[in-house]
């Protein structure tokens, strides 16, 4: 398991780096790295899915020639007891090389801040994941600024999970509304360096004029559906905000795979910036 | 572009080709075509087609309005009333690709009876489609649809419902769920039906159906929520089960991953993927 300097010096993406990373988890599909920036690990409380286990998940990676995967763990939306989470994912991921841990911060539960500096300092997490509907809070909250200023500190990128499921499907005691992005454009101009990425958003092209422009925000391709919809992000957001993102094992992650190039719309470098270029730069960046 | 030759998450094209994929939900301009009858139709067409390719489709079914009413635009019903060429051109022009269901208005039930006849019997449509919304949606239970499904029976066509179950209830009374589906088909045992969307919902969807072996389900128009084919294949068999794409408001990989990447026998895949819907609209020999 790299140790979160190694994985920041991966993400330098010097070839030497990345090619040992993936002589590790053996031969890729083309030898392209593919980088899955939106996974999790353990159960959702809702049903069995078919790679809810961690070795079946890491072999359907393999198998598709996904190189990389950060992981949060179902775990982390109900449970209180976070730094048990968080410590049973940093250990799952020890075992497959492709794991990349990124802890759950339930802003709701006290003393927060440790969970957060466990995952930055004691397991060596490159970034956090937040759960705001699920964790009953919106981005206008101050304790969001609180976490957006110690994040930096700690030079960690925060992942705000906009949506885990369709509202049309939700389980009717158990409803979570999609986070509301109109507080973020103000909460980010008020924390330098804070890098944030938006999980599972589903953005109305008129909405992401107040998104595009703002320093060092990135959005993953999860739930951008429509066979053209990946390119059209990118061409409104630009091709260094978007990263590859499956919301496995939630989803079928070939879903995801396949959106990004099935229009035949993006050139060469924005593929491979959306597959993996801007998540190795983000990592870069923290160094 | 180099990379597009590199298509991660799909098999080769030689097992694309072998599954011979027949989509039976391509929603091209699926609420207008254009003013003309054709622009966003044509467009949409056009949008879709590298997906299309990329995927290996054989055919796609499409649901063309055909002026009974089934929008809110006067002037464009009263053209394709009148003038059928228009509704015929994007068959013409993909000749080898679209087959069509005609969309019907359940609130005009004499209109799309004639509708019926015009297209179904006199062809070259294959069967109709109930709407979800839009003026021509109404409940597929209600009993005022009867003649409308009789002369289906009759010509042997097939039945696609848009259905869902949705959190909270229904957005719009008009749009049918599986369990109305199920009621309806328990009217009609000889008659196939599609409950397309599997309800959106799918634990209930299949659920709602799975006594009725006169309806299969449609697998598009929701997240490719990892599980649901397993369930579908373990409740109903794979063989009530028919591949649809949405294109191009939904997209390839996440309908088609649903079905590639469910843990589920080739053979199932290759009958959900195209077997099942050849069979369905009696074309099972092409």
């Amino acid at each position: 398991m790299l140790n979160r300097r190694q994985v920041i010096q991966l993400g330098f993406s010097s070839a030497s780096v990345a090619a040992t990373k993936r002589d590790a988890i053996g031969a890729t599909v083309s030898g392209e790295q593919i980088i899955d920036t939106n996974a999790h690990l353990s159960q959702w409380p809702f049903r069995r899915l078919p790679l809810d286990q961690v070795e079946k998940l890491v072999n359907k990676y393999r198998s598709l020639g996904i190189t990389q995967a950060w992981v949060s763990s179902f775990d982390g939306l109900l449970h209180r007891d976070i730094t048990s989470v968080n410590e049973r994912l940093a250990a799952q991921a020890k075992i497959f090389d492709e794991l990349i841990p990124i802890g759950v911060i339930n802003l709701r539960l006290p003393d927060w801040a440790s969970d957060l500096q466990r995952c930055c300092k004691y397991h060596q997490m490159p970034g956090v994941r937040l759960f705001p509907s699920y964790h009953n809070y919106g981005l206008d909250d101050p304790v969001v600024l609180e976490l957006f200023r110690r994040a930096a500190d700690n030079r960690c990128f925060v992942q705000v999970v906009v949506a885990l499921e369709d509202a049309r499907t939700q389980h009717q005691r158990f409803r979570a509304e999609d986070v509301d992005l109109n507080p973020l454009p103000d909460a980010l101009s008020r924390v330098e360096g804070v890098a944030v990425q938006l999980l599972n958003a589903r953005i109305a092209a008129d909405r992401l004029s107040d998104l595009k422009n703002l320093d060092r925000l990135y959005f993953d391709t999860a739930r951008v559906d429509s066979t053209d919809g990946v390119p059209k992000l990118v061409e409104q957001v630009h091709a260094e905000r978007v990263m590859l993102g499956t919301h496995a094992p939630f989803l079928i992650p070939e879903a995801a795979l396949i959106r990004t190039y099935e229009s035949d719309q993006l050139d060469d470098a924005s593929l491979r910036a959306v597959l993996a270029g801007n998540a190795n730069q983000l990592i870069a960046g923290l160094a | 572009m180099t990379m597009n030759r590199w298509t991660p998450g799909l098999p080769s094209p030689e097992t694309l080709k072998r599954y011979r994929i027949w989509d039976s939900y391509f929603t091209p301009a699926h609420g207008h075509p254009g003013a003309d009858g054709t622009k966003s139709l044509f467009a949409d067409i056009v949008r879709s087609l590298p997906a299309i390719q990329t995927g290996h489709f054989e055919r796609a079914c499409y649901f063309p309005h055909v002026g009974t009413g089934t929008t809110s635009d006067h002037n464009l019903e009263a053209l394709l009333q009148t003038q059928p060429d228009i509704v015929l051109s994007p068959m013409r022009r993909w000749s080898g690709l679209l087959l069509g269901m005609i969309q019907v208005n359940s609130n005009d039930v004499q209109a799309s009876l004639q509708a019926i006849d015009q297209w179904i019997a006199d062809g070259p449509m294959v069967g109709v489609y109930l709407p979800g919304g839009g003026p021509g949606a109404r409940r597929c239970d209600d009993p005022a649809l009867g003649p409308m499904i009789d002369r289906v029976a009759q010509l042997g066509g097939v039945l696609m419902v848009h259905t869902w179950f949705k959190t909270g209830g229904k957005r719009n009374p008009s749009e049918s769920t599986p369990s109305e589906l199920a009621v309806l088909a328990s009217r009609y045992p000889e008659q196939k039906m599609v409950c397309a969307h599997a309800g959106g919902e799918w634990q209930q969807g299949v659920r709602a159906i799975r006594q009725h072996t006169n309806v299969l389900i449609e697998t598009s128009g929701f997240d490719a929520t990892a599980g649901f084919i397993e369930m579908a294949v373990r409740e109903i068999t794979a063989k009530r089960i028919i591949f649809g794409s949405h294109l191009p408001s939904r997209s390839l990989g996440t309908e088609l991953a649903k079905v590639l990447g469910a843990d589920i026998l080739e053979e199932e895949k290759r009958l959900i993927l195209g077997q099942n819907f050849r069979d369905l609209l009696q074309l099972g020999s092409e």
